[in-house]
């Protein structure tokens, strides 16, 4: 039975085919926008790192400048700032809550040394400490973390990216072997396998959309070094600040703090840490902002930081719109199609057809037309993607993003075969109401 | 066959209301051939419709090959319409982007058979009508007569108990509507019983029994006429305009 | 014109007109806003930045060693710069212009921060700076060789006795005063007088700082290990010039390499990018959706005239001329389509006003209501006019055709 209705829909579309055209390209159209935004809009505002969305969360105190005429962020005056001063960032890692912890900054760093290669390269490195990668889930190709001792050392240890590892070493296994970091001979205990999270949650004091940086190195390096932070790095206060020592000793914020957190406990515990070492520190003169300490999970943390642009949800709405009008117009082609059909249908009626058999017949139409439109939208969809690719490649602040998102295709071709079929509906169900023996007076 | 007792029928509009059919009875009994004839307006399309459950009915009883419809379900009726009754039209109403083939098909569909069934039935009535060998032909290409022939085997085609022709003859000249005619004796010479409604006095004359409606009510039948019997050969030429 | 059998044909297919009107409502509050957002970006595009930026590059250098000497490294690449062919000047940076690379911070009125503040970038550069930016001073004068810090390494925050500012940043720091001359002071309390005023450029961006708050600090960076080389040339050559310079610079000196090296032109393309694509991206979908409405109604109206050729041909038996076949569907069309845009002005002006509040975008303005409404109507009237025309070429026999 149902062969005999697709082959009736057939018949039907080749009737009509400019508007099977229209019907099935305008379908299709408002499918492919959809997946195109959808798609642009879930890796916009996607959590990179959801299934730990409950566990991990950014520690964030507030020590910033009490003038009220001064606050951090001046369209969100309440907001603590991302960021701590080292001071305060030692204490909190310190704490003996349970759980890991990692602080990390950004570096200036030079790499050389590596055979093959005689110009150095120069390379942003990520300060951490050997938390960092267990907590953000970060793949290694080769090795792995250093361990806490090297932390404490610090050690002259160094985990590569892949990048990074292709460019020195071609990919090979290049854990043992050395490379200078900024002069200094480091051994290379690990290599990241690919690992791109977008947005970069852990680290938004910079463009979210960067890449994770090239080179890791223990956390202490930087102050061994007096080098200076390399990312965003802001200060207040009257106190001047000359020196390296200076500059670690004041209000200087510049190193991001996260938790992984996995029990109410732990946060609750986590929290009072948090609220008595600022209390004791307001006792003694600093803190002088009302008390803005915070556990912020990833979702939320992305929320605040605006990362989700208000253009993306614009596009997104207008897509919906696209497809609403792509919807409309199908509806009333159809209802036009099967009215006018509808003499045929009140014919099989007499015929014996039963009023669920017609409707059937009718929505096999419609099905027939969703699926085409649907398989064609996915097509232009992808076509379109990949256009969205280069238009962002080119500049921007998204860097290469758009990569095609299976969760965001399967939704938008639920949506769009619901909706079609939905859409005719309404038609479909019209005709088989009709009474046969409206449309069999020939007189 | 068919039974019909005191069957009213009333269309209401907001400022008339029609009494189309008016405790309307009639028995027609299993294999006769009967016209039901009257004048434009006389309520023989409502009696057809009703006949053919395209309509319900407002008061009195229908019974079709036994079965009380006033009971029946939509469905029911869609069933009963499909496995009982075979209609013919004034205006054939063959559905045009379907082949001959695939327009007898039609009522077969509704009834679930296999597909070779199916194909033995539509060529046997094919065969039976003459048409057999434009099987793949569109309606288009086929004069009025030779459509009407094609509706009639889609009709016939189920084996149905009651064939309802509505008009018949109306839309083809005197030679195709001879043919028309022999062809429907044929078929209520094989065992089916036949309810022909027309306005033509002589096309009345060639059933058995004549029901003569006015308003909405039965005047009296007219006697039996005699049978006259005829030989009937179907030329396949693509007028079809032939016969004898 | 009898109005009223147009208004029953309608209303005989009451669903489909009011479908048809549905999509034209939609299309004009697509239209309208759509065209309101692209032209905001244009403007915001267009907006000047003060700069040459097509005849200007930039590059970074970092020093290799943790013993770099960032001072004489510099001396040497703008010496190398300024002596090319092409080259108008060059001069150390801080902070490039149009990027998120510098720093910003805050200029107070009174010590102890007190008095009223203002923000700006912080773009350290020499005596050769302003000429190299193409910033035109207004007021004041520019610095002189001699008040040139050079910063050592590790040393992070030097006094400065006096700053140029733009016009920007003196107006929010004095506004309706003249503030040339004026003493302010920085985070330390330390005075700093306003020696210089120019005409507004973009600073630094992205990082909290109002574009146009442009503080120039008579200063040679080099307390990081890095520094910016800011380059103008001659018009049009910029970007042969940077390959050139890169060529030269990457191998002349061992212990510092090449960060990056880009065109102000790049820098802009990238600011502008976003607003680019969302333009781009709303005037083609906007294009579509036009599009798809019209085709409906060029579609819907050809299949209505061939459903309806008896009555059509009834019209024309009963005396009606072709021109007024064609009027009665024109009309039909033109009353669907009315409908719609009269949804649709509604349905603008809701979805104007809840970007507005959602988004922060400025209200719609009306001007794009107005040339919304007329291109709607006329592009829906057009959809029809073919289909209209060839109802009128049914004859008037197919009146009497029942088959």
């Amino acid at each position: 039975m149902l062969g005999y209705y697709f082959r009736l829909a057939i018949n039907s579309f080749r009737r009509t085919p400019g508007l099977t055209l229209l019907m099935v390209g305008a379908i299709a159209l408002g499918i492919s926008t959809c997946i195109v935004t959808l798609t642009v809009y879930h890796a916009m505002s996607g959590n990179p790192i959801w299934w730990k969305n409950n566990v991990l969360y950014a520690v964030t105190m507030d020590a910033w400048d009490p003038s009220p005429a001064d606050p951090y962020y001046s369209d969100h005056p309440e907001r603590a700032p991302a960021q701590l001063s080292y001071r305060d960032a030692m204490y909190l890692y310190q704490s003996p809550i349970p759980g890991r912890k990692v602080i990390m900054t950004v570096l200036f760093g030079m790499l050389s040394g590596a055979p093959g290669e005689s110009v150095p390269m120069q390379a942003q490195t990520q300060a951490t400490t050997h938390d960092f990668f267990s907590m953000f889930d970060v793949p290694f190709e080769y090795g792995g973390s250093w361990d806490a001792a090297a932390d404490n050392g610090p050690a002259p240890v160094i985990v590569l990216s892949k990048k990074t590892n292709d460019r020195l070493f071609g990919g090979a296994d290049s854990v043992g072997q050395t490379v200078l970091w900024n002069g200094h001979r480091f051994r290379i205990v690990g290599v990241l396998d690919d690992w791109r999270p977008l947005p970069r949650f852990y680290d938004m004091t910079t463009s979210a959309w960067n890449d994770p940086q090239p080179v890791y190195v223990p956390f202490q390096w930087g102050p061994m070094l007096q080098a200076m932070p390399a990312g965003n790095s802001s200060c207040w206060g009257a106190k001047p600040v000359k020196t390296y020592q200076e500059f670690i000793g004041s209000e200087c914020i510049w190193i991001e703090m996260w938790a992984e957190l996995p029990t109410a406990q732990a946060r609750a515990r986590m929290q009072a840490y948090m609220n008595s070492y600022w209390a004791s520190q307001h006792r003694a003169g600093r803190f002088m902002r009302p008390i803005n300490n915070h556990l912020t999970k990833v979702s939320d943390w992305l929320r605040i930081n605006g990362v989700v642009s208000s253009d993306s949800r614009i596009l997104l709405r207008l897509a919906f719109a696209f497809l609403t009008v792509c919807l409309i117009n199908t509806i009333g082609i159809l209802l036009a199609k099967f009215l006018r059909a509808a003499p045929t249908a009140g014919l099989r009626r007499a015929l014996g057809a039963s009023r669920k058999q017609i409707f059937l017949q009718h929505l096999a139409e419609v099905a027939t037309l969703s699926v085409a439109g649907a398989t064609l939208g996915l097509a232009l969809g992808a076509a379109g993607l990949t256009a969205v690719h280069a238009l962002y490649a080119s500049g921007g602040a998204y860097g290469e993003l758009a990569h095609f998102d299976p969760l965001g295709i399967v939704w938008a071709l639920a949506l769009a075969a619901i909706s079609t079929l939905a859409a005719g509906l309404y038609p479909a169900w019209t005709v088989g109401r009709l009474p046969p023996s409206l449309y069999l007076k020939s007189r | 066959m068919l039974k019909m007792q005191d069957v009213s029928k009333v269309y209401r509009t907001d400022l008339i209301e029609t009494h189309a059919l008016r405790n309307f009875s009639l028995e027609v009994k299993s294999g006769q051939f009967v016209a039901v004839s009257g004048p434009s307006g006389s309520g023989k399309t409502t009696f057809l419709n009703v006949a053919g459950l395209l309509e319900t009915f407002d008061t009195g009883v229908y019974e079709l090959d036994g079965a009380d419809v006033s009971r029946l379900s939509d469905d029911a009726r869609s069933r009963m319409r499909n496995e009982k009754i075979g209609f013919i039209f004034q205006s054939f109403n063959l559905i045009p982007d379907l082949d001959i083939y695939d327009n007898v098909d039609v009522p077969l569909r509704y009834r679930r058979m296999k597909a070779a069934e199916r194909n033995t039935r539509i060529t046997k009535a094919l065969e039976l009508v003459g048409l057999a060998s434009r099987m793949k032909h569109m309606p288009s290409q086929l004069s009025g007569g030779q459509q009407q022939r094609v509706a009639i085997a889609r009709a016939i085609a189920g084996d149905p108990a009651l064939i309802l022709a509505d008009e018949p003859t109306g839309n083809l000249d005197s030679l195709m509507a001879r043919q028309v005619m022999d062809l429907l004796e044929q078929i209520n010479e094989m065992g089916t019983t036949i309810v022909l409604v027309t306005h033509d006095p002589e096309l009345a004359r060639r059933a058995q029994r004549n029901i003569h409606i006015v308003d909405g009510l039965v005047i009296d039948s007219a006697p039996p006429y005699e049978r006259r019997s005829t030989t009937v050969s179907f030329s396949a030429d693509a007028t079809g305009s032939r016969a004898g | 014109m009898n109005i009223r059998p147009v208004v029953s044909a309608l209303l005989r297919n009451r669903v489909g007109a009011i479908l048809v009107a549905l999509e034209v409502a939609i299309a004009l509050a697509v239209l309208v806003n759509a065209a309101f957002i692209v032209g905001q970006r244009i403007a915001k595009i267009a907006e000047p930045t003060g700069l040459d930026q097509q005849d200007m590059f930039a590059i970074a250098m970092a020093g290799t060693t943790t013993d770099f000497d960032a001072q004489s490294s510099a001396r040497d690449d703008i010496a190398y710069l300024r002596s090319m062919h092409g080259v108008v000047s060059a001069a150390p940076a801080g902070t490039i212009p149009l990027t998120g690379d510098g720093s910003n911070g805050e200029l107070y009125l009174e010590p102890d921060q007190r008095g009223g503040s203002a923000v700006g970038s912080w773009l350290a550069t020499d005596e050769q700076g302003l000429r190299t930016l193409g910033a035109t001073l207004i007021a004041g004068r520019n610095f002189r060789a001699s008040e040139i810090r050079h910063l050592a390494r590790g040393d992070i925050d030097q006094a400065v006795p006096e700053v140029i500012v733009t016009q920007s940043m003196a107006h929010a720091l004095f506004p309706g005063r003249n503030a040339l001359g004026q003493v302010v002071y920085d985070r330390q309390n330390r005075p700093i007088t306003i020696i210089g005023i120019v005409r507004d450029f973009v600073g630094q961006v992205g990082f909290g700082s109002p574009p146009y708050n442009v503080v120039i600090l008579p200063q040679v960076p080099g307390a990081y290990g890095s520094y910016f080389c800011l380059v103008r040339t001659e018009p049009g050559r910029a970007e042969a010039i940077l390959h050139l310079a890169e060529r030269h610079l990457a191998a002349s000196n061992a212990t510092r390499v090449i960060f990056f090296a880009h065109t102000l032109d790049y820098y802009k393309a990238q600011l502008d990018s976003d607003d680019r694509n969302m333009a781009i991206f709303l005037v083609v979908v906007t294009a579509l959706i036009l599009a798809i409405t019209c085709l409906g109604i060029f579609g819907l109206t050809t299949f209505n005239v061939s459903t309806r050729t008896k009555q059509i041909g009834t019209m024309r038996a009963v005396g009606a001329r072709k021109r007024d076949v064609v009027s009665h569907f024109l009309l039909e069309n033109a009353i669907i389509v009315g409908l719609g845009v009269l949804i649709g002005c509604t349905l603008a002006l809701g979805v104007g006003y809840w970007l507005s509040m959602e988004y922060g975008l400025p209200r719609l303005d009306l001007y794009f209501l107005a040339i919304g409404v007329l291109i709607l109507a006329v592009i829906g009237q057009l959809a029809a006019w073919q289909p209209a025309r060839r109802a009128a070429s049914v004859p008037p026999s197919v009146a009497t055709r029942t088959v």
